[in-house]
């Protein structure tokens, strides 16, 4: 009775102070920016192809693509990234699979991929940032902290309250990708054929470990590992949200991490110890589809592994700091 | 005896904030905690809360030593540190049943007559950022009171109330004391605050505990006023 009692007093303060709010506001305004863009494409596309023979729309980007990668001075990452399309789109046409259905539940699969490495966990830190600085930079702390409940069970509160919210975030976040695309593309076709398990390997493109899944599977576990890449965010998140006592210093320095470590998996893929950052191994779902590892020896497991080992040591460090940390001020 | 510090000391990398303050509080009496700003009065509050972790000493709460039993120490004591910091974007009922669920057992029971004696069910339901210090104060010695505890611990619980708000807290830290039989730790650095307060009092300075005892014991010998034993003790150094 007493824990339900201390969550519900964390889901109160999240509630009340209308952050999550403004960030499931934000979620909504940028899928429906996203949606529109995307259907504004598809019509142009239509009208410049209006047989809509997809095979000769797949057929001339596998082309366009073939010609680039004979360029020179390509850079590594994009020519790897082409190859891997490329392969991918050859598969599609092989199977006779259109790539290019777009549909919402496909919208809702992509977005799982492409908001794993940046704009989730965003959301993610700035529900959590707040979560103990809040409590120090209002004054509150004092009072949290001299009633009979012992620190560690007020922070455990925390962290589960904070696991709540994030499960929560990504839960809506799936559900609006799905409901928001649905108005341009109809929200049918669940059960689609999606190609995931492709490995651009040494010795080329590989489709040995290739699966044909119904989309809802694929989507499931696509989601399945953007939760567990949020989670980490969350550790880390509470770890700064532990460490500094200002909302905004706890924010802006999980921002900076996030955005500079998508930055560094771009621009530095020959330094190979950065796969070992946490951010380097965010895009979980991107990495089960098979897109090329911005870094060479990144596999699932060598990425859950990360996140878990940095989730752990996070929490870990925040708990000790926390329990241990003289309030002077 | 139903509070007692002993030998406490905080030492902040070289500067010893506070050396050896002891002293113990009985039910029904209020303790002045006197001292000018700076004196430690505040490090050693937070000492007997347990926001901050002695570095030598012992505090024992109606037999639980608070280090090694927090929970069961802390159910006895109520407090406010310094100013009343509630959650300013909720209400002062919501504030009131946040710090209720923390201490489960019957506690939300007591909300309805503590915003009573403390004269606030008429504004209970307003957001706290609509209120003046005196009414948060007063919100404040709800929630310090809805654990029923043993020892209340006030800092400086006049600071930056008028004249009749001040009267008003002199009244309710009385009351407490005398017919609910609570033992009350006051802190302040006002003088003429305490004289017509405290039943015993504690000087405090420079982190050392000068005089302790009753008003009567301390003034006694030489009649000497509150005032000029405070000047004497503390060498004159004052706010």
């Amino acid at each position: 009775m007493r824990w339900t009692g201390l969550v519900e007093n964390e889901t109160l303060k999240i509630l009340r102070r209308k952050r999550f709010r403004v960030v499931l506001l934000v979620l909504g305004i940028l899928l429906a920016v996203v949606v529109f863009g995307q259907a504004r494409q598809r019509r142009n596309a239509e009208r410049d192809n209006p047989s809509g023979n997809w095979r000769a729309r797949v057929e001339s980007r596998i082309a366009r693509m073939d010609r680039d990668l004979g360029r020179r001075n390509v850079p590594t990452n994009w020519a790897r990234w082409m190859r891997f399309e490329s392969g991918r789109l050859r598969y599609h046409l092989e199977k006779n699979i259109n790539p290019e259905a777009l549909t919402a539940p496909v919208f809702c699969r992509t977005f799982a991929g492409v908001g794993s490495f940046l704009l989730i966990p965003l959301l993610v830190a700035v529900v959590g940032a707040d979560l103990v600085s809040s409590e120090f930079a209002e004054g509150t702390v004092t009072l949290l902290l001299t009633r009979p409940v012992a620190r560690w069970k007020i922070l455990l509160a925390k962290v589960l309250t904070l696991v709540l919210f994030t499960s929560l975030t990504l839960l809506l976040a799936a559900v609006l990708s799905w409901a928001i695309a649905g108005i341009a593309f109809g929200w049918s076709g669940w059960g689609a054929p999606m190609v995931t398990g492709f490995r651009l390997g040494d010795a080329g493109f590989d489709v040995s470990g290739v699966r044909v899944l119904p989309l809802w599977q694929d989507a499931l576990a696509a989601w399945g590992l953007a939760w567990y890449s949020a989670l980490a965010v969350g550790a880390v998140t509470l770890l700064l949200s532990v460490v500094f006592r200002s909302t905004a210093a706890a924010m802006g320095t999980m921002m900076a991490t996030l955005i500079g470590g998508t930055i560094l998996s771009r621009v530095a893929s020959d330094w190979e110890g950065a796969k070992w950052f946490f951010v380097s191994c965010l895009p979980l779902p991107e990495f089960y589809t098979g897109v090329p590892t911005p870094y060479p020896g990144m596999s699932l497991g060598f990425c859950a592994s990360v996140l878990a080992g940095w989730a752990v040591a996070a929490v870990g460090v925040a708990f000790f700091l926390f329990v241990r940390r003289d309030v002077t001020s | 005896m139903v509070l007692s510090a002993e030998g406490l000391a905080k030492r902040y990398g070289e500067r010893e904030v506070v050396s050896d303050a002891t002293f113990a509080l009985h039910r029904g009496e209020v303790f002045g905690f006197l001292g000018p700003n700076g004196a430690g009065k505040t490090t050693t509050i937070r000492m007997l809360v347990g926001l901050v972790r002695p570095t030598r000493g012992r505090i024992v709460i109606d037999g639980h030593d608070l280090h090694r039993d927090f929970e069961a120490a802390m159910r006895r004591v109520g407090c406010i540190v310094e100013t009343p910091d509630l959650y300013r974007f909720l209400t002062g009922r919501e504030n009131l049943e946040h710090f209720a669920r923390m201490l489960g057992d019957g506690a939300a029971a007591r909300i309805a007559p503590l915003a009573d004696l403390v004269r606030m069910t008429g504004r209970l339901d307003d957001p706290v950022r609509t209120y003046s210090l005196g009414m948060r104060q007063r919100i404040g010695i709800a929630q310090a009171l809805l654990g029923d505890p043993a020892v209340l611990i006030l800092d400086e619980p006049t600071n930056g109330l008028d004249p009749a708000g001040i009267r008003e807290m002199r009244e309710l830290i009385r009351h407490l004391a005398d017919d609910r039989g609570l033992a009350v730790f006051v802190s302040s650095h006002i003088l003429s605050e305490m004289e017509k307060l405290v039943d015993r009092i504690a000087i405090v300075h420079r982190g050392r505990t000068l005089a302790a005892g009753t008003l009567a014991e301390l003034a006694g010998n030489g009649g000497r006023s509150l005032e000029e034993l405070f000047l004497e003790k503390t060498e004159g150094e004052t706010v």
